[in-house]
């Protein structure tokens, strides 16, 4: 008797703690719950961490997520608007601001994706397909020349990734709601070329290298040419007025010298005449010489005399 | 993530045994201490145990195993109770899931059943790699590039495409928030820095971007940084690294050639001033050559005139003396001096009306006859 009594008490107490088990749950930080009574929702949802009330047995509760997510979307072949094909690649950041609502519309994180698949991606399709490729590549804050020089050949930004990304987040943040989602950002994670625009994008960088290439060595050529020029043209300067003023210093020379002999030889003409006949028969008679000289020279006239 | 299981999951816990965990080793121990004194009890008379008659010893044995049981549990609670933080380490504590303290590295108390730990290295630098991923870490280290460029090529300001690896570092700088606020911080960080990089390279235009690695490092930091924080990630980027800033491999060859044009450019113009180095320095020395021979040329001609006119001076004063005489021992000298100079001398005689008439003066000196 007393034992069975013992077994009762023990199943008693067991209960007890079962229930009261039951009758609390705990909410651990990042996550958020929702009361359900039989399937059906109890109340508003459960943000604060900690320890909580509900009716044991009956109730039931189910935990979501507070913390910020992530969804990312299947790279999209894209064409822009000025016809480049594009992979982009989006990704959201993206928590459940309303547990309730998610439980009901959504059920689970795996469906949350699959929906966001399809809000996101058509948005961001839609917006990538009215805009240019620049759009996509640039910010909004971009300024032309600061760090790329062809400013005026460009074309201008309108709107710009961030404000791109903005306006997708817009457009989604309106569907969103009615799960219980709320998207935190949108982001072009990866903007590419499909293959076949690669390979078109890379001649034309290579036709471009080829194009500077050219255009340095032309220029070294160009350079050398100047250069070679300049030889020229300081050597013949050197040269001409270095000949220039040697000319100069001669003829003054030259001057000097003929005042010289013309005030010495002025003082008696015929003289200079005979002397310097003199010596010009000295230094041009030689061995090339044949002279033919009558015998009535002054030189030979007493040869004849003898005669 | 749902969980409608009862009682509530406690995450990953790393402190005591949970209440379930608890209860089911009591549970147990229970039923064994049942099975076992049936058998004890009522094994030798064959009844099977449990069921109708309870053994009278029962009671005895049942508080003597409970008393080990709660000993048990208490020894094991006080143990779980403290523990130690590492250091470099955060201890972040939740009390029946909230938030309670965070405790310093050092041996800390923590309230048994009640209080989760969750331990948090905050000194480690994480690192995350971009457009490649070491392969074999070490003195010399192994990359492996290949099979990433989807996460390294990109498109710059100018239509471009540019292939960047870099890797981002960043430590926790807040335990609590690192736990609580974002679901995949890694992801987080991978994605972000992905698309701050690539806004900051679409800003720029290629070659801008290939020489201006620092402006790219500094622009990602801050961008990353300023996402994470309105993520309240909890995280700190410690830096962002650009390893390799390259053409596209297909594009590189043609990169290279513009490199040997460069050097080209640059030989060319050395080869000119090479050439003017040689011509020019020359030149001038030559010019000042061709001026000095001048003044050289000026001041000997002065002189020769002054030291000619100084003789004919000198010869004309004697000359006015006696000049007759003068005149014809001077003609007679230059004859002496002329005459053996020449190759032959014709003497021609005056009453002679012509020249020799059987003589050919055209001919050589040795073949004429010297008339003498």
């Amino acid at each position: 008797m007393n034992s069975i009594l013992r077994f009762f008490v023990i199943g008693i107490v067991l209960a007890l703690i079962v229930t009261i088990w039951d009758g609390f749950f705990i909410l651990p930080e990042g996550q958020q719950a929702v009361v359900t009574q039989f399937g059906a929702p109890v109340g508003n949802p459960v943000v604060d961490a900690g320890l909580h009330l509900k009716t044991p047995f009956v109730q039931d509760v189910a935990l979501f997520s507070k913390k910020i997510m992530i969804w990312d979307g299947d790279p999209n072949q894209i064409p822009t608007k000025d016809k480049t094909f594009v992979y982009i690649d989006v990704t959201a950041r993206w928590r459940i601001s309303d547990a309730l609502r998610f439980l009901q519309a959504v059920n689970n994180e795996i469906r949350a994706q699959t929906i966001l698949d399809d809000i996101i991606d058509s948005s961001a399709r839609d917006l990538v397909n009215k805009n240019d490729l620049v759009e996509i590549i640039r910010s909004s804050d971009w300024v032309p020349g600061e760090s790329s020089k062809d400013a005026e050949l460009e074309d201008k930004i309108t709107l710009g990734r961030d404000k791109m990304e903005d306006m997708i987040l817009k457009t989604a943040s309106q569907a969103t709601p009615k799960y219980g989602i709320e998207l935190v950002d949108v982001m072009f994670k990866r903007v590419n070329y499909i293959e076949k625009v690669s390979l078109k994008v890379y001649q034309r960088m290579i036709s471009e290298r080829k194009r500077i290439a050219a255009e340095k060595r032309s220029f070294g050529e160009g350079q050398k040419a100047e250069i070679l020029g300049k030889v020229q043209r300081e050597l013949k300067l050197v040269t001409s007025e270095a000949t220039q003023k040697a000319q100069q210093i001669r003829g003054e020379a030259d001057a000097e010298a003929t005042k010289i002999y013309a005030d010495a030889y002025s003082k008696d003409p015929e003289f200079y005449a005979f002397m310097k006949t003199l010596e010009s028969y000295e230094t041009t008679f030689g061995k090339n010489t044949k002279l033919v000289i009558s015998s009535d020279s002054e030189f030979y006239k007493y040869i004849n005399k003898l005669k | 993530m749902t969980n409608q299981d009862q009682p509530p999951q406690w995450g990953k816990k790393k402190g005591p045994a949970s209440p379930e965990e608890f209860i089911a080793a009591f549970l147990k121990k229970l039923k064994e201490s049942f099975e076992g004194g049936g058998s004890k009890f009522g094994g030798g008379n064959g009844n099977p145990s449990g069921g109708d008659g309870v053994p009278p010893g029962l009671g005895g044995a049942l508080s003597k195993i409970l008393i080990v049981v709660v000993a048990l549990v208490v020894v094991n609670a006080l143990s779980a109770s403290f523990y130690t933080i590492e250091p470099g380490e955060r201890g972040v504590v939740m009390r029946l899931g909230k938030f309670q303290k965070i405790t310093q590295s050092g041996l800390n108390f923590k309230v048994p059943l009640l209080d989760t730990l969750y331990k948090v290295d905050v000194e480690t630098v994480r690192k995350e790699e971009f457009g490649f991923r070491t392969r074999v870490p070490g003195q010399k280290t192994v990359y492996d590039k290949r099979g990433y460029q989807t996460e390294s090529l990109m498109l710059t300001g100018d239509k471009n495409v540019i292939d960047v690896a870099w890797i981002v570092q960043y430590k926790v700088r807040d335990p609590l928030k690192f736990l609580i606020k974002v679901a995949d911080p890694r992801q987080a960080v991978r994605d972000v820095s992905e698309k701050a990089i690539r806004q900051v390279v679409g800003n720029q235009d290629f070659d801008y971007a290939l020489q201006n690695r620092e402006v790219i490092e500094t622009r990602t930091t801050l961008d990353l940084q300023k996402t994470l924080d309105i993520y309240e990630s909890g995280i700190k980027i410690v830096t962002v690294k650009l390893q390799d800033v390259n053409p596209p491999e297909a594009v590189k060859p043609a990169f290279n050639e513009v490199n040997e044009a460069d050097q080209d450019m640059k030989r060319l113009v050395n080869e000119a001033e090479e050439t003017y180095n040689k011509v020019i320095p020359k030149a001038k020395g030559s010019a000042k050559q061709t001026i000095e021979e001048a003044y050289g040329y000026a001041i000997e001609r002065t002189n020769l005139a002054k030291g000619e006119v100084a003789r004919f001076l000198n010869i004309l004063k004697e000359y006015s003396g006696a000049k007759e005489v003068t005149r014809r021992r001077m003609y007679l000298e230059t004859m002496e001096k002329i005459l053996p100079e020449v190759d032959s001398i014709y003497m021609l005689d005056e009453s002679q009306k012509s020249i020799l008439p059987f003589f050919d003066i055209s001919k050589s000196g040795k073949q004429g006859m010297p008339v003498k």
